[in-house]
Order: C-alpha cells, then structure tokens, then sequence
C-alpha cells in the first residue's frame, strides 16, 4: 500500500499524512497526561494509538500497524476503561500548594532527556540517518514478520509468550479474594 | 657420647612435661621426686658424655703430643635435624658435646640435682609445689640446652629460655607484687642483652652466613665488624650475668624461693656469661679490646659489688651481691685470656655459692622467714649443722686455703698481671682488693649470724625441723655434700703445680699466651690475696665480733653504699619513669579515646549515615521515578560529553 | 522512502517519550501514571519501527511486537495492583501509598 500511496500523488501526500498523523499524536499524548478525569485520558490514549498506527504504516510496517490497533487499542486500552470504570469516577484533587520542586525538577529532567535524546541521535547518526534503504513489497507483510519469528528470532517468540502466561497468572492472582483464616 | 648428651638434655623436660601434664592427678611428692629423679639422671647422661670426650681426649693428647699429628679438638657435634634453611643459611638443631659443655652439663645437672633435691624439703607445704618443680625442670633443661647448643641459634634459644625460666620462678609468689615486679625488672634487663646477642647474631649470618662455632674463628671480618659482634655478645653476657651496667635486676631477684636463688642466681644461669665468652673467644680475641673492657667490667663491678654488701642487712641480698662480686672475678678471668681460670673459678663459685644460698635457706626456714640478719645472733649455738657448713661455704669464698674458693680465684688475678700492661696491674690490685673486701662482707655476715648467744628473737622464733633438728634430709644432705665440694672441690687444680682442669679445656678454650703467668707471680699472688681475704677476717672480726673497732661514721659513703651507688634511682629516672609517663599518655590519648571508642563510634557513624540515607527511601512513586528521570539524564549527558 | 527522513520520525519519537515520562513524574492517579507508561512505550516502539524500516531489518519490528506484549502484560500487573489497592479502601493516591519508606 505504501508503494501505491509514494507512487501516485508523491512526496506531498505522504508528507500530509505524516503531519496530520503526527500532530493528533503529540495533542493527543498532551492530552492523556493533562485530564482531571482517568476516562478521558484513557479515551486520548486511543487517538493516540490510532496515529501511531498510521505512522507505522508510513513506514511500510503493515503487521505492527495491524498488531497495534488490535492488541494496544483493542485490549489494553479496554482493560484500562474496565479498571477505571470499577474503581469508579474520581477526580484527581488539583495540586495543593502549587507545583513542588520536586515537580519543577522532575519537569525539567524530563526536558532534560528529550533535548539530549535528540541532540544524540542528530550527533551519533551524523549522515548515516540520510540514506534510507529500499524495501521490497514484502516487507512489513504478515508473512515476512511470521518468518522472521520462527526461524531467526524463535526465542524471543518463546520468551514472549512465557512473559504473557505469568502476566497472566500475576494478574489473576492480584486481582483475586484471599481467604484469611479468622484466628 | 652424643647419647649421654641427649639423655641429659631432654631428662628433665620430660619431667617438665609430664608434672605438667599430670597436673593435679600426681601428688606433690610425685611431682617433687620425678623432678628431681631427671636431673639426676641428666648428671648421668652428662657423666656418660664426659667419659666419651675424655677418651677421645686422652687419644687426642697422645696423638697430639707426642706424636705430632694433626690435633682435632675432641668431640662430636650432633644434629637431630635441619631447623633453619633459608637461602644458603641453615641451622641445623645441634648438640655440641666437647671439653667446655661437658664441664658445664657436669656442674648444671650435678649441683642443680642437689638444689633440686634440698628444694623437696624447702617447698614443702607450698601450694603450688607442682608448677615449682616443672619451673624448676624447665630451667634446668633451658640451662642444659644452652651450654650443650652446637650453634649460635641453639645458644641463643637456651639464652631466652633460661631468661623466661628466670622470670617464672623469680616472680613464683606471684601474690606478692614485689616479685612480680623484680621477676619484670629481671627479664626485661635480660631481654635488652638478647636483643645485642641477636644483632651480634645477624651481624654474623650477614657476613658468613652460618652460625656454627667455627665462624667465630673466620677471619673474614674487619676490625671493626668483629668489635661489634663482640660488644653484642658482650651486651648478652653483661645482662645475663648481672655485670654493671646491667646488674640492678639480681639483688631484687632474691625474690624468688632461697633455692631458685641458689640455682639460678648463684651456680648456673648468671654464669652463663663467663661460658658465652669463653664458647666464643675466637671472636673475642678478634676483638681484643672488647674483651679487655669485659675485663675492665668484671674488676669494676667485683669492687662495687663488694662494697655494696657492707652494708647489706638481708641475708639473701649479702650473697646476692657477693656472687655479683665473684662473677666479677670470672668475667676478669675470661677478658683477659684466661678462660680455664675463669671456668674453673665457675665450677668452684658453683659448689660454695649454692652452699651459702643453701645454708641461709636452712636459717631462714628455722627462723620461719625472716632474714634480716640484724635479728639473728648467735644462730650457731641453736644450728650447729648449718653453723660449720656455712663456715666451710664462708672460707672457700674468701679464698683460704686448702678451701676451693682460693685454687680458682688466684689463677685469676695472677693472670692479670701476666698481661704486664698497666691495666694488667690495676686488675690485680683490684683482685687483691677484692679478696679483702669478700673477707670482710662475708665474715660480717658471719660474726653477726653465728656465733655468741642466741638473740631474743632467735630464742623466741627457733623451732626444730626433721630427725636431725635442722631440717629434713632432703635439704641437709645436698648441704652436706656441696660442703665437702666447696672443701676439696679446688684441689683438682692448682696452676702451678698440677692442673689437669686447663689440659682438659686446652682444645676447646685455650689460655691466651699473654695471661700465662710464670710460677712466681703465682705464688706471690696467691700470697697477696690470702694475706688480704684474711686481712679482711680479722678487720670484720674486730668489728663485729669483739667490738673493738668501731664502724666508721661515714654518712655520704654510707648512704652512697646503702643506695647502691643510686643505679636504681638513675635507671628509674632515665628509663622507667619516662616510658611509664610515655604510656599513662598513650593511654590516656590513644587508647581510651580512639581504640577502645574506635569501634563504638564506627558503629554509631554508620548508624547516623545510615540514618541520612534512609531519607531517601520516602515511598513515594514519584521520588523515585524522578531520581530514575534525573539519573538517566545526567548519564546521557555524560555519554555525550564523553563521546 | 518517500516522505519524512528517519529522523523526523525519531524527532516525534523522543516528543512522545518525553510527555510520557513528564506525565509519570508529575500525575498522581495511578491509572493516569500507567497510561503515561504506555505513552512511553509507544514512543519507543515508533523509534525501533522507524529503524526498522531504515536499515530494511526485520528485526526492528519483531522487536517493537515483543515490546507491545510486555506492555500488555505489564499494564495487566499494573491494573491488577489498582484493583487490589481499590479493594482494600486504600486512596488511589501515589504520593499517599508510601508504605514502603524507611
């Protein structure tokens, strides 16, 4: 489908894609970290997660794209809206006393990071980030991920599931009664 | 041989062993008999070893004499194994069985067999007889191992270990803190000598890498050097034998029980110096000018000695100071060359010594412990035993014939003036001196103990001991004995006449040809020296006993002599006091506050920095998450900087 | 590849790493918290899809789809904790749930 999308009307869709895609995504994070209410930034997570989706599709990432929207939206995203809807509808109290130090500290170790990440990434990857490689159609599809997970990284394949199962099982087990013997 | 040797050396610390280990399962007498049973048979062992060298001696002598062969000393050297290997230095654990040890292992196990014996009937009652007579066998043994080491290393152990045995049995009331403090005094003077012995010692491995006998004769040291190995052995021999500078520790080691005193301050273990110089003469005579001073030492300190014990009211403390006077003697017999003399004067001093120390004991047992002698009139009437045995003890000291005391001590100071340089002479008027002053200390003692009309406290305290009135047969036949010892035991040799004692030594020590006197300055001597010892009698007698001089008033020479010359007072000034203020400070500075508080403190700190830290730990999600942010950020930031 | 270079995709990468990490520093409510985490992890997985397709290895994607399953189950403990936290009347409060100081 990318190939279609570059071929056709060119460059400047892609580009408007990109933009549209990537600003939902920044005013949708801006969002899920600015409301009171735990629903609302629960539902800004799944704007979010829908551009992202878009993005990897940009970047001809069909099954990522596909995986995204099922598994992050489709059921993270749900068991979150489970959880808050359970615990019922509460409204973080505003900041006493305005913002800490802490605060203020933790806001610009977070700026902090950013500014550094980018200034890495520009310095380290220097020219190396100017040639894209081509990718054939392949790329990106079911098959090609399916492949690559059974024989060149089967143990992570494996892994992953074991990590599933005992998020499963610790799920499970956080969230049942326990039964106290009354002594 | 060798055998006999070993036999008497390791005798008695079987028996040191086994009362140790039997602790309280064997009786008192069990421990007293086995004790004194070893050193009996270590006289065995040593009589055994003296027939082997004697026949080798006698075959030396022919050989030697009148055949012209090549003369080996006679003797044998004998390693149980290699000790000490280090690079190209090995000790091997040596026993060296020759003319010189053999006489010593005969006068160690035989008088200390004696002592040992007349100790069963001293110690008798005492509490804690036991652990005496495993002191008492471990001494002995320590003595054995040093006179019969067959290196320098073995020398050394015996030295240290005599030393210890000294300490233990000096301080054996150790509920009294006057013990216990001279048991201190001795050892630590005694360690400052092992300490110049051992740098003698390294001076030596430095230079030959070997501490066998035969090094001493090496010719591979420069003046110099052997001045100072010479002046370290020196040092050793000074300490031990309680010579000045280093003889304040021996009067106070009086301490000990009367047969410990007899024992080890008297016949055996402060003679250890005349025999470490007469072992090591080689060396000596590299070093020619100190053994001259140890000539000068030993007439030095046979005056002061004597002078000190005019004015001597304990008993012990008088023969104390009279066998400082006597090893005086010795050492000014072995500085000058004369080492048969000196030996010979050790023998001799050994049987009347421990005769006198022996005798005193028998008085102050009968007394119930007193020992001042100004108490003690007319002791003779109530003892006679003790009375003639003291007397024989009393004459040989002083050196009138035919007792022992007057063979050895002449042989000495007539060598001294055989040197014929003008220090030679002083030498022999300080002999002559001497003598005259050991008649009239002694013979002060005497006339004020013994005779005349019992004092009232004699009457009062007197009481009998044993069957024969005087105590028990353990303790009166060893006096008995060293009584006729001291009587005949200086008839093996008069140097002009006959004397088998030098030819015996003649390989192992022999007489330096400067200190060889002719026939005449013998007989002059000896003549000068018995006039002067009984000068010395009749001015003690006029005294003290008739009355009719009376004691010169003199209160600065009085108080000089009563102080001993003040070398406690300087010793205490210059050493003891400062070292004590040296270490109240240290206490007081170092150790209160930072060892014994060091760890308390430790602990504390970790506890308050353990207490900042924790403020770290608030339990707040979001602490920690910025802590991470924070982190992680400077660590980029580093990266970056560092890329 | 048509469109934006890498590095504008890494660019939004970091912006979207860096408001999920401001949003777990500063919100309180502990479901808030956890949704920025994912924030986070998004972020994240748009760098190693973006490299992906630029190197043209595949391993970039299998990797951002393990990344997608521990998130998932991370976010299942996590939800799971809320709901015990709930259950036990305690205040949803993170600065309040300090129980662990010491």
């Amino acid at each position: 489908m990318s190939v279609v999308l570059a071929a056709s009307a060119g460059n400047v869709v892609v580009w408007m894609v990109w933009l549209v895609a990537g600003f939902s995504c920044l005013a949708s994070g801006i969002a899920v970290i600015s409301f009171r209410n735990p629903f609302f930034s629960a539902l800004a997570l799944i704007g979010n997660l829908a551009s992202l989706a878009v993005m990897y599709l940009l970047l001809s990432a069909e099954f990522v794209a596909a995986a995204q929207v099922l598994v992050y939206a489709g059921a993270v995203v749900v068991m979150f809206l489970f959880v808050i809807a359970y615990v019922g509808p509460r409204q973080e109290e505003a900041w006493k006393d305005g913002p800490r130090l802490q605060t203020l500290g933790a806001v610009l170790a977070a700026g902090a990071l950013l500014v550094e990440v980018i200034v890495a990434v520009s310095l380290a990857a220097g020219n190396d980030l100017g040639h894209d490689s081509t990718v054939g159609p392949v790329f990106g599809s079911p098959s090609y991920i399916g492949r690559l997970f059974l024989v060149d990284h089967l143990l992570a394949f494996e892994i992953t599931s074991v990590v599933l199962l005992i998020a499963a099982v610790g799920g499970v087990i956080l969230g049942s009664h326990v039964k106290r013997e009354v002594p | 041989m060798t055998a006999g040797s070993w036999l008497c050396l390791l005798s008695p610390l079987a028996a040191t062993i086994v009362i140790l280990l039997g602790g309280t399962r064997l009786t008192r007498r069990a421990a007293a008999w086995i004790s004194t049973a070893s050193v009996f048979v270590a006289f065995g062992g040593a009589v055994w070893a003296f027939f082997g060298v004697h026949a080798q001696h006698v075959i030396q002598n022919y050989s030697c004499i009148d055949f012209g062969l090549r003369c080996q000393a006679p003797g044998e050297l004998t390693t149980a194994w290699t000790w000490l290997a280090s690079g190209n230095f090995h000790v091997g654990l040596q026993l060296l069985v020759d003319p010189l040890s053999t006489v010593m292992m005969l006068i160690v196990s035989g008088v200390g067999g004696l002592i040992v014996l007349y100790s069963i009937g001293y110690m008798d009652g005492d509490p804690e007889e036991r652990r005496y007579f495993a002191y008492i066998a471990f001494f002995v043994f320590s003595m054995l191992m040093l006179v019969e080491g067959g290196n320098l290393l073995m020398l050394l152990v015996g030295w240290g270990l005599v030393g210890l045995s000294s300490y233990l049995l000096i301080g054996f009331w150790h509920e009294r803190t006057s013990a216990v403090r001279a048991a201190k005094k001795a050892f630590v003077m005694n360690a400052f000598g092992d300490a110049t012995m051992a740098l003698a010692l390294f001076i030596l491995i430095a230079h030959y890498h070997s501490l066998s006998f035969g090094v001493l004769g090496g010719s591979g040291l420069s003046t110099s050097t052997a001045n100072w190995v010479a002046l370290g052995l020196l040092g050793g021999a000074v300490a031990k034998s309680a010579q000045i500078p280093l003889q304040t520790w021996l009067p106070d080691a009086m301490e000990g029980p009367t047969p410990v005193s007899a024992l080890i301050h008297a016949a055996t273990m402060v003679t250890a110096g005349v025999y470490l110089i007469a072992r090591t003469h080689a060396i000596f005579e590299q070093a020619r000018t100190i053994e001259l001073i140890a000539a000068g030492i030993g007439a030095l300190t046979l005056l002061v000695a004597g002078l000190i014990a005019l004015v001597q009211t304990d008993i012990k403390r008088v023969i104390a100071y009279s066998t400082m006077s006597q090893i005086g003697y010795m050492f000014l017999g072995a500085g000058v060359g004369a080492y048969s003399s000196g030996m010979f004067h050790l023998m001799t001093h050994a049987f009347f010594k421990a005769l006198l120390f022996m005798t005193a004991g028998l008085a102050i047992h009968a007394l119930s412990g007193e020992q001042d002698i100004r108490k003690m009139r007319g002791l003779g009437k109530v003892m006679p035993f003790t009375k003639w045995c003291f007397l024989a003890g009393a004459l040989a000291l002083v050196g009138i014939p035919p007792f022992s005391g007057f063979f050895s001590k002449d042989s000495i100071v007539a060598a001294t003036a055989a040197l014929g340089t003008w220090y030679g002479w002083v030498f022999w008027l300080c002999g002559i001196a001497g003598a005259l002053l050991t008649g009239l200390y002694t013979f002060r003692l005497w006339f004020l103990v013994f005779p005349g009309e019992p004092s009232a406290f004699v009457a009062e305290h007197h009481h009998k001991h044993g069957r024969w009135g005087e105590g028990p047969w353990t303790m009166l036949v060893p006096v008995g004995v060293l009584a006729v010892l001291a009587t005949v035991g200086g008839w093996l040799q008069w140097s002009p006449l006959w004397h088998p004692f030098t030819k015996w030594l003649q390989y192992a020590a022999p007489t330096l040809a400067a200190a060889e006197p002719s026939n005449t300055l013998e007989y002059v001597t000896s003549a000068a020296t018995v006039l002067a010892g009984v000068a010395g009698i009749a001015l003690a007698w006029a005294i003290y006993a008739e009355k009719r001089v009376a004691i010169p008033q003199l209160p600065a020479v009085q108080r000089l002599l009563e102080n001993k010359f003040y070398f406690d007072a300087a010793y205490d000034r210059l050493f003891y006091a400062p070292a004590s203020a040296l270490s109240v400070a240290l206490r007081r500075e170092i150790e209160e506050p930072v060892i014994l508080q060091g760890g308390p403190d430790l602990g504390q700190t970790t506890l308050d920095a353990g207490g900042v830290v924790r403020r770290i730990q608030t339990g707040l999600l979001r602490t920690y998450v910025f802590f991470l942010a924070a982190g992680a950020a400077a660590l980029v930031l580093a990266f970056l900087i560092a890329k | 590849m048509s469109g934006p270079g890498t590095t504008w995709y890494l660019v939004l990468a970091a912006f979207l790493f860096g408001i999920g990490a401001l949003g777990v520093l500063i919100r309180r409510n502990p479901l808030i918290v956890l949704l920025s985490l994912e924030l986070m992890l998004n972020g994240g997985n748009l760098a190693l899809i973006a490299f992906s397709r630029h190197f043209a290895d595949g391993a970039g994607q299998i990797f951002g789809l393990a990344v997608m399953a521990v998130a998932a189950s991370e976010v299942c403990v996590g939800l799971g904790l809320v709901v015990a936290i709930n259950r036990k009347k305690l205040p949803l409060d993170v600065d309040r749930l300090s129980e662990l100081r010491g």
